[in-house]
This record gives C-alpha cells, structure tokens and sequence, in this order.
C-alpha cells in the first residue's frame, strides 16, 4: 500500500478547502442548471384550454384542465365516483396491483371489475408506482388517493405537467364534498346534483335515525367493525379495524354505533382477541371479500367466546362498503350498517 | 537489482497496466450499462424510437425533429418521450449517482473502522437518514419543497446517527469493534424510532412505508441535480482523503506516529459518508447493501489501496445499482419491484459469505 501523501499539513488543510469551494461552486452549477432547465421548459398543459382550480383533500391548490377527456383514477372510491357521474368513457388507467402480484382483482373484486368494464390494459401498479406505465396512458389528469406514493405522483405532476388531485376523504361527508369537486371538473348533467342530492337524502336520514332511536348515546350498541383478521397462528394475530380520524370510524358513528376503537391511538390498529373480549362488543360487522370469509375470522383470536359471535349477533358486510370512501358506501354501505345496527329504526 | 522473489520494475509496470486495463473495462461497461438502461423500463418501447427520441433531446431538436415519424402516432409519441426522457433517463441518472454515493460511503467506513462488514445500511447511517427523511412525511414538514428539505433532513438524521455512534463510543475511539457495534446497537434503535413515528400519522406512514420500499420511481431531472451535488462535495472530499484512509489501516498508533489526528480524520470521514448516504438515501430510499458490496469487488480487483477502492466503490456502486433497478424491472413482466429488494437478494448472501471467511480467518478484516 503506498503512503504518498500521508502525513498532513498546511497544505493538505489548504487542498481540501480548494476541493471544497470547487465542489461546492461546481455542484450549485450543476442545480442551478438542472432548474434554469426547466424553468425555460414549456408547460405541457394546453394552452388557451379553460382550466378550473380546486383545493383538493390535501389542501393543495390544483390547476385541472376544465373538461378533461383522459383520466387515470387511483383509487376504487375514485373510478365509483366516475361512473355514477355517467363519465367511465374518459377512464383510461385505473390503480391496481403487477399482474405478477393479482393485477386488477387485488384492487377491485369481481363485481367492481365486470360493473366498470376494466381491463388489464388499464392497470397502473401502485407500489411501488409504476410511472412509465402512468404516462403511457397519456393521461391529462390524474384522480390519486393517498394509496399512492404521493411524493412520487407529485414528482410526475411538476416535471411532466399533468394535474394531480388527491381524494382522500376521511369522513363520510367528505365524499359529498369530493362528488362535487370533480362536478366542478367534468359538466355531469343532471347526474351529478341527483347524485348528490341521493347522498345527502341517505346522510339526512341518519338525522332521523337519531332522533327516532330511544336510547341516549351510551346505550348505542357497542361495535366491532373489521375489515380483516390475521388467524390464530399467523404472526400477530388479530382483528383489524378503523380508530380515530379514518373514514370507517366516522361510518360507525354515523350509523350509530359505538366503536369499540374509537379511543385508541392509532389509526388503523390490529385488536387482539383478548382487547375484543374485554370491550365486550355488542355486534361484529366483518367485511367480506377478497379471499377473506367467515372461515378465516372464525379461525381469529378467541372468535367464538365473543359475546356477539355466541348471541349471533356477527354480520357479514362487503368490506368495499366500509373500506372504500365513494358514493356506494353512502347509498348502499351506510343503510346496510345501520340496518344492521339498529333493524328495528330502520324498517 | 531486485532481491529473488521480489516483484521488478517490470512486474510493477505489468500490474500497473493491467490495473488500467482493468479501469477502463469498468468504466466501458459502466457506459454501456447506461446506455442500455435507457431502452429498459415495463413499457416497451421501439429501439429505434428510444435512440431517435434520445438523440432529439440531447440536441435539443437538432437531430431527428421527428423522432417518432412513421412509427408510432403523435400523441403517443408525446408520452414515449416523457416516457423516456422525463422518466428513464433521470431514474438511471440516479441510480449511477445514489450507487456511487453508498459505494464511496461504505469504502469509507470500512476503511474508517478496518471492518469488512462495514456499510452504511448495517450500521445505522441509512436507518439514521431514513428517520430524518421520515419526519417530513410523519410531521408534514416542507413537503412541497422536498427536493431540498429531502436530503437535508436526511444528511441530518445520518450525520446525527454518525455523532452518536462516536459518542457512545467515547474515550474508546480506538476500539474498532466498540464503535461497529455502538453503529449496529444505533440501528436497531433507530429501527425501533421509525416504527414509533410511523404510528404517529396514518397519512404519513402510508407514504413513508412507500418511500422505505426503496426505488427511482421519484427520479426527476431536479433531483438528479440535487443528488450530484451532494455527490460531488462527498466524493471529491472522500477522494481526497483517501490517503488519510490509507494510513488509517496501519492502526491508530502507526497513523499517529505519522502525524495523523485519528480522531479528528475520523470524525471527518464519517460526517462525509453521512452525507454521500443521506443524499442516497433521500430520493431513493433506504436500499441495502450497496456500500457493503463494492468495496469488496474494487479491493478484489484492484487491491487495498484506498486512493482506488474509494473512486473504484463510486463506479462498482453505481454500475450495482444501476443493474439491479434494470433488473427490478424486468425480472416480471410489467412490473416494477422495490430495487432494494434486487440488492437484498444479491447482498445478503453476500454478507453471510463475508461472515463465514471472517470466522474462518479468525480477526478482524483489513
């Protein structure tokens, strides 16, 4: 091994700051470049198109083509939306998993798939993001949840101009509010005030439930709404369910229950059957679908010393009407749950 | 006249062009590695269109003003070349840069602390950038300006895991193993401290979990900018060190003898490695083993001396990367996997080999 050079000194303390000016001055070149570049780059949005700014449910401030006939929705919640909106024609990509991995079914269940009319040719793997297979789709907006890496969406949206909207409402509510955001992109006819006036119709019915319920707040049934089990000998076994601040928790309160996780800390926490057993709930609502069934929760932690399971009072509910924050889950998953909860208020 | 058995001039001179032989095999196939990697990615793409759009960028229209024309239709032209220029390019742009900057990180420290095993994932300076990066996304610090508060809040959660690691380690600076362990003790906790913020924010940890999968999905021109500049300060510092690196290996008391301040030298070195990790670490996540595998395969090739294991890591690491991102996406068809995943799989059995030839050889590295 050679020591030339070895032993420091003045000098060597001398070279060493000289590399460290050059490298600094050479490396503020190169991003100072790097941003000048793209600073003189031309914006790919068209110009003279009419555009629309909305504030999305990130709180940032979007620019959209107004209009815009390519549309990639990231999210099931999302393409639900489109539909019922009557604008599954400017649908070109939707989210889902690498075909080695279950492709579209990972994300939409059969019925979603059929109903929607997609394909593989749609599909846009979302982790990681597939970004060639995003552009390829030539899209002029892009409808993401935060299912999605938004920091690498965001990246796609500033270098090649294409509007990013994220929908990621974490109240029941929020999806009215979403519906007419994206009334306020795309002109809907009358489908997008019916439809809204349907969900809010749904939401005002909860009022009445309310009020018609004879008992106070204390007395609600006490809930376990799950969505997914990990079975007795798996690595940690539980029962996954919504906590505060999440979309499913604001549903189990809107369909007057009382969840049985509403005080824990985190958001989407995994209860062991022993926490389940002590909160005692008086009904189970499980989410069923994609490979999961009443097999696999009946094979939980403790799942038939539950008082609900052993009173029959464990119900089987499609977990895309819990999971998925889209007008469905209004329309169809929020009168469900409350039939569920509470049959007699509302028949 | 050379003693019997002693290596002659002409021996040295053999060995010294064979070395540049060797250099410039490396760097060719480094070339060539990155030209290829702009005719991969999940969507296929016409040779000839990549070439055309390629040439049409680079001179800025001058060749090929239409570089799709007969071949595919205007709109999807408009999308290869965003495809192409805007996506590929940028990804294998970073990789070469976040390569070299965990090869050059984890030359360093294995010079630093005369370890093999030595590496900025295995001892805590990737985990320490991770967490720093992590808490933009968990306390929704200065997103929207992450090409900046990305690396910087890395390179601090790095150069914080490096402090500690001297630190703890004290009055024992000496002690090479001391400080190894104090790094992969450091790890585990910061592993334990990630975990923790990730319960923080649901929102958060979501995309964090993303980010920690590692990958160049994220690449973009700016950001190549951002990570080559961290590299060169990192590099170009390291590289001048190097002889400093070099008396190091001849022990604290020899490298004191010979006038160098060990402590401080290696508190120098270690705040670099930092750096070249959390500019790495800050755009492509936390990807292993990198730093671990090509110093092994420069020492291998060229020998123990620094002034090339250093250089030499910058270009294995980012020839290693590069390949595994080109293999991340082709290994299944139309689909992405993490690239750390790739460099998991070849680092591992790696480490465990490294592992077994340390027991076998009974002491520490070199």
């Amino acid at each position: 091994m050679s020591l030339n050079g070895a032993v420091p000194g003045a000098s060597r303390q001398v070279s060493l700051a000289l590399v460290a000016v050059i490298s600094l001055v050479v490396a503020g070149g190169a991003i100072g470049a790097t941003a000048a570049y793209f600073e003189l780059r031309p914006s790919a949005t068209h110009p003279g198109a009419s555009a629309v700014t909305v504030t999305d449910d990130l709180g940032r401030t979007v620019t959209a083509p107004s209009n815009p006939s390519r549309v990639v929705a990231l999210s099931p919640s999302i393409v639900d939306s489109l539909v019922r909106l009557g604008l599954r024609d400017r649908l070109v990509g939707v989210d889902c998993s690498s075909p080695a991995f279950g492709g579209l079914s990972a994300d939409y269940d059969a019925s979603q798939t059929a109903a929607w009319h997609l394909t593989s040719a749609m599909c846009v793997q979302v982790s990681p993001l597939n970004s060639e297979a995003l552009v390829n789709l030539s899209p002029t907006l892009v409808l993401s949840s935060t299912i999605v890496s938004v920091s690498a969406v965001q990246e796609i949206a500033n270098t090649l101009h294409i509007p990013v909207i994220m929908l990621q409402p974490v109240s029941v509510s929020g999806i009215v509010t979403d519906v007419q955001l994206l009334m306020s992109l795309f002109p809907t006819g009358s489908l997008g005030p019916t439809l809204v006036a349907s969900m809010q119709r749904e939401l005002g019915n909860v009022s009445v439930l309310d009020a018609n319920l004879s008992y106070n707040d204390a007395q609600l049934p006490s809930l376990l709404l799950t969505y997914a089990v990990n079975p007795v000998g798996s690595t940690a076994p539980g029962y996954w369910t919504f906590g505060p601040g999440t979309f499913g928790q604001s549903l189990a309160e809107l369909a007057g229950g009382s969840s049985i996780s509403a005080n824990v800390t985190i958001p989407w926490p995994e209860l062991s059957g022993s926490q389940v057993l002590l909160a005692a709930p008086s009904l189970i609502v499980y989410g069923t679908g994609f490979g999961i069934d009443l097999t696999l929760y009946a094979q939980g932690p403790d799942w038939s010393s539950f008082t609900a399971v052993q009173s029959g009072h464990a119900y089987a509910i499609d977990s895309t009407l819990i999971t998925e924050p889209g007008p469905t889950t209004v329309l169809v998953g929020l009168p469900d749950l409350i039939g569920l909860l509470h049959p007699s208020a509302h028949s | 006249m050379p003693a019997a058995g002693a290596p002659g001039v002409g021996d040295r001179l053999g060995r010294r062009r064979f070395g540049g032989w060797l250099l410039a095999s490396t760097v060719a196939t480094m070339a060539f590695l990155t030209l290829a990697s702009f005719f991969v990615g999940t969507v296929p793409i016409p040779f000839r269109v990549v070439a055309a759009i390629l040439l049409h960028q680079a001179s800025n229209g001058a060749v090929f003003s239409s570089p799709c024309a007969g071949t595919v239709p205007a709109f999807r032209c408009a999308a290869f070349t965003a495809i192409v220029w805007d996506l590929r390019v940028p990804a294998v742009l970073l990789a070469l840069i976040a390569g070299a900057a965990l090869g050059l990180a984890g030359g360093t420290l294995q010079g630093v602390f005369r370890n093999p095993l030595a590496d900025p994932y295995l001892f805590g300076l990737s985990a320490g950038a991770a967490v720093g990066a992590a808490g933009l996304y968990v306390f929704n610090i200065g997103l929207r300006e992450s090409n900046i508060t990305l690396p910087l809040f890395a390179f601090l959660g790095a150069v914080v895991t490096g402090a500690a690691i001297l630190a703890i380690a004290g009055g024992r600076l000496g002690s090479v193993e001391t400080l190894l362990l104090s790094g992969v003790a450091l790890s585990y906790l910061l592993s334990g401290v990630l975990s923790l913020m990730l319960l923080y924010n649901p929102f958060g940890s979501l995309q964090v979990s993303f980010w920690l999968l590692g990958g160049l999905t994220g690449a973009t021109w700016d950001r190549v900018g951002v990570a080559f500049g961290g590299l060169l300060v990192a590099g170009s510092l390291l590289v001048v060190a190097s002889r400093e690196v070099n008396v190091l290996q001849l022990g604290d008391e020899v490298a004191l003898s010979l006038g160098v301040e060990v402590a401080r030298v290696r508190t120098r070195l270690i705040l670099l490695a930092s750096l070249a990790t959390g500019f790495a670490v800050a755009f492509t996540g936390v990807i292993g083993f990198v730093g671990l595998i090509s110093p092994h395969i420069v020492r291998r090739i060229f020998g123990p001396d620094y002034r090339v294991v250093l250089p030499g890591s910058a270009l294995v690491g980012g020839i290693f990367l590069l390949g595994a991102s080109d293999l991340a996406q082709t290994i299944l068809p139309q689909t992405v996997l993490p690239v750390g995943v790739l460099t998991a799989f070849a680092g591992a059995p790696f480490f465990l080999y490294l592992l077994q030839r340390k027991r076998r050889q009974g002491t520490g590295g070199r």
